[in-house]
């Protein structure tokens, strides 16, 4: 499988700083707040998890612009790898500290993995190591984010029972990692922008709320759960919009093919 | 936290075994990606990602029935050795009947001249411009090996987790009727599968690419996923133990 190739640095758009910063700053404070908040505000941890996707996507922009050799899902699938044994070890040893915990054992967790990957395995990919740290963190924030929408908090025991106990783990595996490599692979090409790559991890994200949302109701309730999928659905309702607009700005031509003709119109 | 880490070393040490394995497994499997699914490079037509998660999935489902009835690590490693085995045995027959009977190519290698096992000639039967096609038999057995290899390694390092957690004082076999099952086995599953994604995906950075089994030129690159690795489950082996340690104070 020899997809991507020898490409370059991505180009244009928000610099990595501003990305990192709505990623780290909103993925925290989204998940602190539906901490602390009574549980019907924990749609908080949702949009905390959105943030920390957006972020994420960017990373995986930017790295896989270089062309890993194996695919973009691979890094996905990595990112969420690192976040699960990473979110989970935070909050055993953490209490409150938990998630900033958790973030940092990530970031040494995806250091350590970018060096590797740079220094013994000689990929070559100067911002190897970086982005590793990035994606790690990323994928922590977005589980921890995930699971506080689910248990409405974030301390161990409840997150271990009403989480990982029941499966629910591996449906934020699969639904959080999709919205960290989805975006880049979907719009990766020549004409790639930055700002729909971004929108479309805002979409993904926020269907990972709803999904999340509804998962909840089995904990939280129903009000809560409602709550939660209705936030979900508003984001990606402008999200969705907003991505539409921007493929319609970037396409040469948007034209209807008109319906499909009828077996008289063919012969 | 230190006590937790010093009282289970030799289970740290059988994870990291066992992530090692799993490194060490991709590169036997082969993998072809979006050229093999359009029948212009041999293998399976997915990422190495996908298929060593596929095979060590079912070798950490197959491990865990096991570990129903027994306690016994050689039939539990023997368990989920088969039951990856047979997951990737199945992928490829179906794969190879999807290639002969549906696109309507040979199996044969583009890497070698005579395949080492059959010893049938290769290079008449690429077409030209692709890098062989379908799953030559020597393809299917390196499969089937890494496949082996990779269930051991997951069930090792599921098994490993469990043990950890049984250190601690936690009952095992414990299933309630609730709907949330036993934190345990569930905290040790997934990270297990969490080190199985991890192991999975630095031998595929090694790889970069299509790789048709042990016979390809690139199998030679093994030992370096393999040390990367060997470091990389150290931390994460070091993350889960402490984790599941503190299981015990819930």
């Amino acid at each position: 499988m020899s997809a991507g190739g020898a490409g370059g640095e991505a180009k244009g758009g928000y610099p990595p700083q501003t990305i990192m910063a709505i990623g780290i700053v909103g993925g925290l404070a989204g998940i602190y707040l539906g901490n602390f908040m009574p549980p019907a505000y924990s749609f908080f941890g949702g949009i905390g998890a959105i943030c920390a996707t957006v972020w994420g996507a960017d990373a995986v922009r930017r790295v896989a612009s270089y062309g890993l050799g194996t695919g973009v899902p691979s890094i996905g699938m990595l990112a969420l790898g690192m976040g699960i044994l990473a979110s989970l070890f935070g909050l055993s040893i953490g209490g409150v500290a938990g998630p900033i915990v958790a973030f940092v054992v990530a970031a040494i967790i995806g250091g350590v993995i970018g060096a590797l990957a740079n220094k013994v395995i000689g990929m070559g990919i100067p911002i190897m190591e970086q982005a590793m740290v990035e994606i790690a963190g990323a994928g922590t924030l977005v589980i921890l984010g995930l699971s506080v929408v689910i248990a409405g908090s974030f301390d161990y025991t409840s997150v271990v029972q009403y989480v990982v106990a029941n499966g629910y783990i591996a449906l934020i595996f699969i639904i959080g990692g999709m919205g960290i490599l989805h975006p880049f692979n979907a719009s990766l090409g020549p004409d790639e922008k930055q700002d729909r790559t971004l929108m479309l991890a805002v979409e993904k994200g926020a269907i990972a709320l709803i999904i999340a949302g509804f998962a909840s109701s089995l904990h939280e309730g129903l009000m809560a759960a409602g709550l939660n999928m209705f936030v979900g659905i508003v984001i990606w309702y402008f999200a969705f919009s907003k991505h539409y607009a921007l493929i319609k700005r970037d396409a040469y031509a948007v034209v209807g093919t008109g319906l499909l003709p009828s077996s008289e119109e063919l012969q | 936290m230190i006590d937790a880490l010093f009282g289970n070393i030799i289970w740290m040490a059988l994870i990291t075994i066992g992530g090692v394995l799993i490194s060490w497994s991709v590169h036997f499997v082969p993998v072809g990606g979006a050229p093999a699914a359009m029948a212009q490079a041999t293998g399976i037509g997915t990422g190495t990602v996908q298929l060593a998660a596929g095979a060590g999935l079912t070798g950490l489902v197959s491990a865990g029935f096991m570990m129903n009835v027994t306690d016994n690590l050689p039939l539990i490693l023997a368990s989920g050795a088969v039951g990856a085995m047979i997951m990737i045995a199945v992928t490829m027959i179906v794969g190879t009947l999807v290639y002969v009977y549906g696109v309507g190519v040979v199996p044969s290698s583009a890497k070698v001249k005579v395949d080492p096992i059959t010893k049938y000639r290769q290079d008449l039967y690429v077409s030209q411009g692709t890098e062989g096609h379908g799953l030559p038999t020597v393809s299917f057995v390196s499969g089937v090996i890494g496949g082996g290899l990779g269930g051991i390694g997951g069930s090792l390092v599921y098994y490993s987790l469990i043990e950890v957690g049984m250190s601690v004082g936690l009952e095992r076999a414990g299933i309630t009727n609730a709907v949330t099952g036993n934190p345990l086995v569930a905290v040790a599953a997934i990270f297990a599968i969490g080190i199985f994604f991890v192991n999975a995906v630095i031998p595929s950075y090694n790889i970069g690419g299509t790789i048709e089994g042990f016979h390809d030129p690139k199998f030679k690159k093994w030992p370096k996923a393999v040390v990367s690795s060997l470091i990389a489950t150290i931390l994460c082996a070091i993350v889960a133990v402490v984790a599941i340690a503190q299981l015990g104070g819930i």
